[in-house]
């Protein structure tokens, strides 16, 4: 079976910057793959170029059999193909409510029965989320925010997932509980691609990882081997 | 006393008027920041197509040619009016639509100057078309609705043509309102005012709302320059200009971007320049009306609901 997503030697930039340098990678159909890296390695760009929000300059994203560089698929097709993005700093619309932030997340679907059920699914999820359904996005907390971008993103219902540091900024035991969240989702048959600072949980979530350095893939293997490469420990894992 | 509260009135129905095209600025800066100075011009372009239109079916007469047409019957104005307030909206609707695709959109990436400019570009071509349209003097737009005072027996004034004004205007904006807050489209509206970025990641086409936008406040347009005509039965080429500055300011005034604040700005405007006339003197309104402003925005930069309930769109 082809993967999920393959891509292979992405190119992209922003003006007369490169940012990616023939970039490979794929996600397996019930995969959660971590990609980890520094600042400023590329991370962002990598999710946002999937998302086709940042042009590739070359080489092929193909998701679902389907190449969305050379099909020039725009941003907003992509969800449509099952491929949605909670993206970094959540960018919740502030001053929507919190079931309208749901909403658009559905923005794409057209069965507005099962649009009613998966917004309660939703809420089953993050159970904080009903109680402020009718408060501006802007006003959750940051946890909250990361929760509703998360559930923003599923009610597209994606066959792929890109989060984007969902742990950025929040308190441990926050972060934990988002965690839970995705392997519960990836149970559930949603394929992840998570991007992170925090390497160590991100690695502990995934089946695989890959190392992202200044716009390169530098290193990649099964996320447990990963864990354990001295290297990796030295460089992300701040052993 | 009296006096006070028809000038109050006409405030009011002039505001009501300021408040409609106000919302087609505030629209198109809460989604894209962009000024849009044709907006006036647009105004007046709807209000020549709305006299092309009475001329066409023999309402009104071909501006200098000497018999004026005998009054209209009752079901003849009501028909006309009826055409008016469909044929303006669309028209004004598709030619703002069509010029944020041709002339905006290949700018969007550009500094904001250069959309700024275009903006004052468009301007100047819609006054000309004007000009070539039906000339440089000013033209009588017909009388369709009956100036009889509804508030016989008392010291006020209140005619079936400030009637028509309110009765038009206010479920325009109602509607707009609904509109926004309620349907897909419009959340998408304020989404991609929000944030652009995230809006694109889930599944809008921000363009296409973008387009959208400029039709709405297009036809809003539209609506308040047939209301204009019928009104005021005066039209001319430079009416965009004026007209637009007034509700420019109203928008401005009551926070730029936000839609109750364009609505609450063209009805201070409105009974600024009524009162001001009054008790001031005419020629005084006008600089008590930027004097407002400028005072306002002393204050409070944002307008006068800007910070408080800054809802985009």
């Amino acid at each position: 079976m082809p993967p999920l997503l393959d891509v292979r030697d992405l190119e992209a930039g922003y003006g007369p910057i490169s940012v990616l340098h023939q970039l490979s990678l794929t996600v397996e159909q019930g995969e959660i793959v971590a990609l980890i890296g520094a600042n400023g390695a590329g991370k962002t760009t990598t999710l946002m170029c999937l998302s086709a929000v940042v042009k590739a300059r070359a080489g092929r994203v193909v998701f679902d059999g389907r190449d969305l560089v050379a099909g020039r698929v725009p941003a907003h097709e992509v969800v449509r193909l099952g491929l949605a993005q909670a993206p970094e700093g959540r960018k919740i619309f502030p001053r929507l409510t919190v079931l309208e932030n749901l909403q658009m997340g559905a923005y794409t679907r057209t069965d507005h029965d099962a649009v009613g059920k998966d917004i309660e699914k939703a809420f089953g999820m993050f159970p904080i989320l009903r109680d402020r359904q009718h408060q501006a996005g802007g006003l959750l907390s940051g946890g909250q925010q990361q929760m509703l971008a998360i559930a923003r993103a599923l009610m597209a219902r994606p066959k792929l997932l890109l989060l984007d540091e969902p742990s950025l900024g929040l308190a441990p035991q926050i972060v934990v509980q988002i965690f839970d969240v995705i392997r519960e989702l990836n149970r559930q048959g949603v394929s992840v691609l998570l991007v992170e600072q925090n390497a160590r949980m991100a690695l502990k979530v995934a089946h695989r990882g890959y190392v992202l350095e200044t716009g390169r893939i530098t290193c990649t293997d099964k996320a447990d081997v990963l864990l354990n490469d001295p290297r990796i420990r030295a460089a992300y894992l701040g052993e | 006393m009296t006096e006070f509260c028809q000038f109050v009135l006409i405030g009011l129905v002039t505001g009501s008027l300021y408040a409609l095209i106000a919302l087609g600025y505030t629209m198109v800066y809460g989604i894209i920041e962009l000024i849009n100075f044709a907006h006036g011009d647009l105004f007046m372009l709807g209000s020549f197509l709305a006299l092309q239109l009475v001329i066409t079916i023999g309402v009104a007469a071909t501006p200098g040619s000497a018999p004026a047409p005998p009054a209209p019957s009752t079901g003849a104005a009501v028909l006309a009016i009826g055409l008016m307030l469909v044929a303006a909206p669309v028209f004004c609707a598709a030619l703002n639509a069509v010029v944020d695709r041709a002339v905006y959109k290949p700018v969007r990436a550009a500094p904001k100057l250069a959309a700024i400019v275009s903006a004052i570009g468009v301007s100047f071509i819609f006054m000309n078309m004007g000009l070539f349209w039906f000339g440089p003097v000013d033209l009588n737009f017909p009388s369709l609705v009956p100036n009889t005072n509804l508030l016989d027996g008392t010291d006020l004034r209140f005619t079936y043509k400030d009637l028509m004004v309110v009765v038009v205007t206010i479920p325009a904006m109602v509607l707009l309102t609904f509109f926004v807050r309620y349907t897909t489209l419009g959340k998408a509206m304020r989404a991609a005012a929000q944030d652009p970025t995230a809006a694109r990641l889930m599944g809008i086409d921000v363009d296409r709302v973008i387009s959208a936008t400029f039709a709405i406040g297009g036809a809003l347009a539209g609506v308040a320059s047939v209301v204009y005509g019928l009104y005021f039965n005066t039209v001319g080429y430079q009416m965009g200009f004026q007209n637009g500055v007034y509700a420019f300011t109203a928008a401005v005034l009551g926070g730029i971007g936000n839609i109750p604040g364009a609505v609450l700005g063209g009805i201070v405007i409105g009974l600024v320049r009524a009162l001001g006339s009054k008790y001031a003197g005419e020629e005084w309104s006008e600089a008590l009306i930027f004097a407002i402003l400028i005072i306002i925005l002393l204050f409070r930069p944002t307008g006068i609901l800007g910070a408080r309930t800054r809802e985009k769109v």
